[in-house]
């Protein structure tokens, strides 16, 4: 009698494990854009099927288009207004644009005023220089050559935020001074990351080309691992990250960069010498909004460490900085995060 | 003991057939192919256009807007020319990690390393 009721419950235990391994579970899917922000795009999730991920992907890539179009300031709009109008319409009449914009700018002239500068989107008269450089290096690198110092000083006279008039209530934007431009490279990708993750649901992870924003957990409850790049070597990583509802975004000399007799530049200019920023090798900032994590990155990435760990500080956010030769700085809450 | 419950060899024969199915299975899933074998995919907008084993070495171009040419060595995979601009792609250097990629935007090409990555994504 006995041991019928053990084979029975053996049986049971065997027919229930059975039917464990085949229950339907969230799969992983993920898909690549590269046609927004002038980056690689990938949103990656967990879904119950390829097509409830293809719903969820679709919203995504729908926001993220109007967002990139909104905020180039390369091309014009197809319809309605962005910001490479309102850099059009410098020196005129104020525009009427879309709610976005107005958005952006406001969060932009926050952070100008919290990063004493270092972070301003009105220096797009100077960046625009380098922007053509370094378009012109790629093209013909043999022909290379650097902004011109002259022009660069110049154009660092049509900067500030004195020459941007943001007028709320009536939905308009006006530059003052017709060379003044607007850049909003710094920021940007971070504020949209964070606007379209908020509306995804747990269990995403969606990365604006490297500017990477975990959503909750994987199924099962285990932390994202997103890792940092090694400034030296692409294919190589420093640290694995745990991530769960944070923003992981870095700043380094690595990216958008072209070369003059063996020397790169990158794409980060420090607007006091109005070159690249050559103080650290990349800083890595962890924040749970994406937005303030990327605006943040830059920042740090032109600060020295004490003034850029006090700004982290303020915003609640951990940060790793890699100087050049390796030495590593943390705030003391990056360890927490660390895998390795 | 009570009599039902005493040891029979009826009940050793069972045991052993039971051992035996078991090291049956166990062979079984030994024997079978392994499709975890990493392979160097190749995707362009997005699609996957070609799948190589990473044991394999070899080389070969894609075309496109631009052309990358692939090479798989000693199981590593790396772009060792393109003529896209700024040739991001080959300043990657070479990957041999599952999950690991090469990514070229100007020609929408991902060289990608089949498997289960170390990490979910990279912060760069």
């Amino acid at each position: 009698m006995n041991r019928n009721v053990i084979l029975f419950l053996l049986c049971t235990a065997l027919l229930f494990a059975c039917f464990g391994c085949n229950l339907p579970r969230n799969q992983r899917f993920e898909r690549i854009y590269y046609d927004v922000f002038d980056t690689v795009t990938k949103l990656s999730g967990y879904a119950e099927s390829e097509s409830a991920f293809g719903e969820q992907a679709d919203k995504v890539y729908a926001q993220l288009h109007a967002y990139h179009v909104l905020f180039d300031i390369y091309h014009d709009a197809p319809s309605g207004t962005n910001l490479k109008a309102i850099n059009d319409a410098a020196g005129g009449d104020p525009i009427a644009v879309d709610p976005q914009i107005i958005d952006l700018l406001l969060f932009a002239k926050e952070v100008d005023e919290q990063t004493n500068h270092r972070v301003n989107v009105t220096l797009g008269a100077v960046t625009k220089l380098w922007h053509d450089a370094r378009e012109a290096a790629l093209a013909d690198p043999e022909h290379a050559v650097l902004p011109d110092a002259q022009l660069l000083r110049e154009a660092a006279r049509h900067t500030g935020f004195d020459k941007l008039e943001l007028d709320e209530s009536a939905g308009t934007v006006r530059l003052t001074d017709p060379l003044a431009r607007l850049d909003v490279g710094a920021i940007a990708k971070g504020y949209v990351a964070q606007k379209v993750s908020e509306q995804l649901p747990d269990g995403y992870l969606l990365s604006l080309g490297g500017n990477v924003v975990a959503k909750g957990t994987k199924p099962g409850g285990s932390a994202w691992t997103i890792g940092i790049q090694n400034p030296d070597e692409p294919s190589a990583l420093l640290h694995t990250i745990r991530a769960e509802n944070l923003a992981i975004v870095t700043s380094g000399d690595y990216q958008r960069v072209f070369t003059i007799n063996g020397i790169s530049y990158h794409h980060i200019i420090d607007p006091d010498t109005l070159t690249p920023a050559m103080r650290w090798r990349a800083v890595t900032v962890l924040c749970e909004d994406s937005a303030v994590a990327d605006m943040l990155s830059t920042a740090l990435f032109l600060m020295d460490y004490e003034t850029g760990s006090s700004l982290a500080k303020r915003y609640g956010a951990d940060a790793l900085w890699i100087a050049p030769g390796g030495t590593e700085y943390r705030t003391d809450g990056f360890g927490a995060y660390q895998k390795n | 003991m009570r009599d039902d419950l005493r040891f029979r060899p009826g009940d050793a024969i069972a045991a052993i057939a039971v051992l035996a199915l078991a090291g049956l299975l166990l062979l079984v899933w030994l024997w079978l192919p392994r499709d975890r074998q990493t392979t160097v995919q190749i995707y362009q907008n997005g699609v996957l256009i070609r799948e190589l084993p990473l044991d394999t070495d070899t080389s070969f171009t894609v075309g496109g807007t631009y052309e990358n040419t692939i090479s798989i060595e000693n199981g590593t995979v790396s772009v060792t020319r393109a003529t896209c601009p700024g040739e991001d792609c080959v300043h990657t250097g070479k990957v041999s990690h599952a999950g690991q990629s090469i990514l070229c935007l100007p020609n929408r090409l991902e060289v990608r390393l089949s498997g289960t990555p170390e990490v979910d994504e990279i912060a760069r």
